[in-house]
């Protein structure tokens, strides 16, 4: 490859063609247009808006988000405007040419088939990520995403709701990965996204109470990066589906890890509190890595991890 | 006026000095600054984004812009802050030349009052620098009194700019080492017996805007508060500022306030 020539960044996830590896990830990233003023959403792969349910729905009383060593944790319940409202006031906004996946969750199985349903009729949508692993809501994800057979269901319900590409996002909090992986495979998913927060509590010693008002709160941020990347491994080792790796991402070496431990593609997430652009410099740092070794395609990257025949288990 | 697009940039330290006690005083040149409305905000990390991916602690703190003055191909932006825990310790320790990362202006400005509308401003500690702004620019058109109250004097902060503007200034402390002994919630009732027909601005620790708030109920004059969460981002994404609103759900601090109405507010619910 000569100097001159750019490296493709172009890859496939489950169906979605990206620009590059680089997607936003749900629950950081808005509806999109709050990031306007600071990053050309043309610039990144795309974005998963965050996660919907039928009816609009209220978040947690404060506190929210508590700050953690490296990291943060947060219960907010996923407010969000509900369905009909991202589709009517939401998705108009977004410019031509960015691509958006809608995340969706709800209580019960039957709503997200039927949240499923009504995004599927959304042209503008080029994908759908199925929320199995929101570790803070009492009476949603986390029994769907930590139960395999529960999975199962869920994700056979949604497949047969829609024919567009399907992600399914799983919980780190299980014991194997593999197992979740696998059944997302076996029920026509057409990629999984992980890791989600990790499951966290946080307390004040003085007043001897948890800190945020749901108690528990999910863990996010580089505190979970390499418990991510373990877990992307450990699931491209189990299927043979297209990875989203997602956990901790703040720069281009974070997002190349995780290519190299198997992902197709990245989600950036806690990152873009912090950084509303950082998301366009991982696409940059992306190129650059990719012109420094030579690479021609960055999907030469994806499960290149190297360990020494005398490591391997 | 709407308020200007926010920016993010990284700043450069032009100045970082002592304030007394444990207050600081930030000026950092800011290129690009496109302008603020009084008590927007900006989220600030030490450090330059490109020099180091700092994560421990992870999360900007949210700062009052104290006032800004064009300069360069910007503004040089000033920001009083109060050393209250790791972040702003990292922050007291920035050199001049070194670099902060910014994104702001953030959240909506105060309504001017009125022409001929007398205004009177109480703020207590760090809230000091989220009225000085309000200050300046309401003075030009109506008559101003500011109520500054802290614990003691050397957590008072920009006494003497706010003496420079020319505007009625009265001060309490609790230990009486400047101006009145007392709560400024005191001064306030003092000044709305005087004058009843003056609008309310009032930003400081929540008992304080609470009592301050109720004051102004009692005399039927309208009072804005500028409340202050904890948030990870200051532009509405990560929903970690909530506050609860008195009519029922939440307002998110960031991108609703930091002003509101303080009818507006579920005080008991606030944490």
């Amino acid at each position: 490859m000569s100097a001159s020539q750019a490296p493709d960044t172009r890859v496939d996830l489950a169906g979605i063609p990206l620009r590059n590896p680089v997607l936003t990830a749900s629950g950081t990233f808005g509806y999109g247009s709050e990031f306007a003023p600071f990053l050309d959403l043309r610039r990144i792969g795309g974005f998963v808006a965050k996660s919907l349910t039928l009816k609009p729905r209220f978040g947690n009383p404060p506190p929210r988000i508590s700050e953690a060593p490296s990291g943060m944790l947060n219960a907010i319940s996923l407010e969000n405007v509900g369905v009909d409202a991202f589709i009517d006031e939401k998705l108009p906004v977004i410019p031509d040419g960015v691509t958006v996946i809608a995340s969706l969750f709800e209580t019960e199985i039957a709503g997200y088939a039927a949240v499923a349903e009504r995004l599927s009729e959304e042209p503008r949508i080029a994908g759908l990520e199925v929320n199995a692993s929101c570790p803070h809501v009492k009476s949603g994800g986390i029994e769907f995403g930590q139960n395999p057979k529960v999975l199962a269901e869920l994700v056979r319900s949604v497949r047969r709701a829609t024919s567009r590409p399907l992600l399914v996002k799983l919980s780190p909090n299980v014991t194997d990965i593999g197992e979740m992986a696998r059944v997302c495979e076996a029920e026509g998913a057409d990629g999984i996204s992980l890791i989600n927060a990790v499951q966290g509590l946080e307390v004040d010693p003085e007043t001897r109470r948890p800190v945020l008002s749901n108690v528990l709160g999910g863990l996010s941020g580089p505190a979970i990066r390499p418990i991510a990347l373990r877990m992307v491994w450990q699931a491209s080792r189990a299927v043979t589906l297209p990875i989203c790796g997602i956990g901790g991402i703040a720069t281009a070496a974070d997002a190349i890890k995780f290519l190299l431990c198997g992902a197709t593609a990245v989600q950036v997430g806690t990152a873009n509190y912090l950084d509303p652009a950082v998301a366009g410099e991982i696409v940059d740092g992306i190129e650059d890595y990719l012109k420094r070794h030579g690479i021609e395609r960055v999907s030469d990257l994806v499960g290149a991890l190297e360990i020494p025949p005398d490591r391997r288990s | 006026m709407a308020d200007p697009v926010p920016i993010r940039t990284d700043a450069v330290v032009v100045e970082n000095r002592s304030e007394g006690g444990a207050n600081r005083r930030l000026r950092l040149q800011v290129d690009g600054w496109r302008g603020f409305g009084p008590g927007q905000f900006v989220m600030l990390s030490p450090g330059s984004r490109a020099d180091v991916v700092r994560s421990d602690p992870l999360l900007p703190r949210p700062m009052a812009v104290y006032r800004a003055a064009p300069a360069g191909a910007g503004a040089v932006v000033e920001i009083l802050f109060k050393v209250s825990g790791r972040g702003t310790g990292l922050l007291a320790d920035v050199l001049p030349g070194q670099r902060v990362a910014l994104v702001g202006p953030l959240g909506r400005s105060f309504d001017l009052p009125e022409s001929g509308e007398r205004a009177i401003l109480v703020a207590g500690g760090t809230g000091i620098a989220s009225v000085y702004e309000l200050a300046a620019r309401a003075r030009a058109n109506t008559e101003v009194s500011v109520l500054l109250g802290a614990r003691t004097r050397d957590d008072l902060m920009g006494v003497e700019d706010f003496e420079s503007l020319g505007v009625a200034l009265r001060l309490a402390t609790e230990d009486g080492s400047a101006g009145e002994q007392g709560l400024v919630t005191a001064l306030l009732e003092a000044e709305l017996a005087v004058d009843g027909t003056a609008r309310v601005y009032v930003c400081g620790p929540t008992p304080m805007m609470r009592r301050c708030a109720e004051i102004s109920a009692a005399r039927g004059r309208p009072c804005v508060v500028s409340l202050e969460n904890t948030m990870a981002c200051g532009f509405g994404v990560c929903l970690g500022c909530a506050a609860p609103l008195a009519t029922g759900g939440y307002a998110l601090v960031c991108r609703d306030g930091p002003m509101f109405d303080a009818e507006q507010v579920a005080w008991e619910g606030l944490p």
